[in-house]
């Protein structure tokens, strides 16, 4: 099964090791200090954005750098965009629907004073 | 899924003041015919059998698809055309804040877990200042529509209808 990208990034420690690769690649162990997570969470983590395709990783020497993938974060962006969509769409139709009751109200009290 | 991954605490805020007052705006929230007025999405209607405003009060509705081009969608992604909804009112302040709370326990693969729409209602002379907070991805009508995987023709529709 394909990893949901919002189930990835609802976990803080990640969002944390996320942040700490935002200056470009690093090691492991600049990661662990920067995110401030044990190295056993932060290799565990790694793996799971690796897997989801957050993160790349690339041996040098004996050294194993890892950096941010742009894709999955465009793909987040899309879908926000997507449900912010959804939901402007659906507050234009509660102020269509509030006028057409605003106005059945008034036409209902102006034919109470008639009567 | 760990608890921590089940915290949403990223949400999308909207805005909106609407020239009404208070008690319109509640009522389209918190009545049947009120919440039927407008809840749509695009290319869907909502049929509500049970709306109960009160904490822990229940909203049950059906989502149908209402335009010939979704039935028809629908029928091409091999979805029924009809989608029972249920959620609770968590958080009920008359004529100030409710919170809207669905339990996501329909994807394969993850824990059940509950999200919330929340909703403020100021009244600002003759205006009402609503602002919606939404838990991303986490709207059970939505995240099921997205399972469907339709919702970029969702997006289609919207735009050419606004």
């Amino acid at each position: 099964m394909q990893i949901d990208p919002f189930q990835v990034l609802a976990d803080p420690t990640r969002r944390r090791i996320i942040a700490a690769l935002r200056g470009g690649e690093q090691q492991v162990g600049d990661v662990v200090e920067k995110a401030g997570v044990r190295q056993s969470g932060v290799s565990r983590h790694l793996r799971i954005l690796s897997e989801s395709g957050f993160v790349t990783m690339r041996p040098l020497g004996q050294k194993r750098l890892y950096a941010l993938r742009s894709e999955p974060f465009r793909e987040v962006d899309a879908w926000l965009t997507e449900y912010r969509t959804l939901w402007v769409a659906r507050l234009d139709r509660f102020g269509m629907a509030l006028e057409k009751r605003q106005q059945k109200a008034r036409q209902s009290t102006k034919r109470k004073n008639q009567a | 899924m760990s608890k921590d991954m089940r915290r949403a605490d990223t949400k999308i805020v909207i805005e909106r003041s609407y020239r009404a007052n208070l008690k319109d705006v509640w009522s389209l929230w918190t009545t049947k015919d009120g919440f039927e007025s407008w809840w749509g999405p695009q290319g869907f209607r909502a049929d509500v059998h049970e709306i109960d405003p009160r904490v822990g009060g229940i909203l049950r509705y059906d989502m149908v698809a209402d335009t010939a081009e979704m039935i028809a969608a629908m029928k091409q992604m091999g979805e029924p055309a009809s989608t029972a909804i249920r959620s609770r009112f968590s958080e009920v302040k008359a004529h100030s804040r409710l919170v809207l709370t669905s339990m996501i326990d329909f994807l394969p693969g993850v824990d059940p877990y509950e999200s919330n729409i929340a909703v403020d209602f100021f009244a600002e002379g003759d205006h009402v200042r609503m602002r919606v907070a939404l838990d991303p991805m986490h709207s059970d009508e939505f995240t099921k529509m997205s399972v469907a995987g339709f919702t970029s023709q969702l997006t289609k529709l919207d735009q050419r209808f606004v």
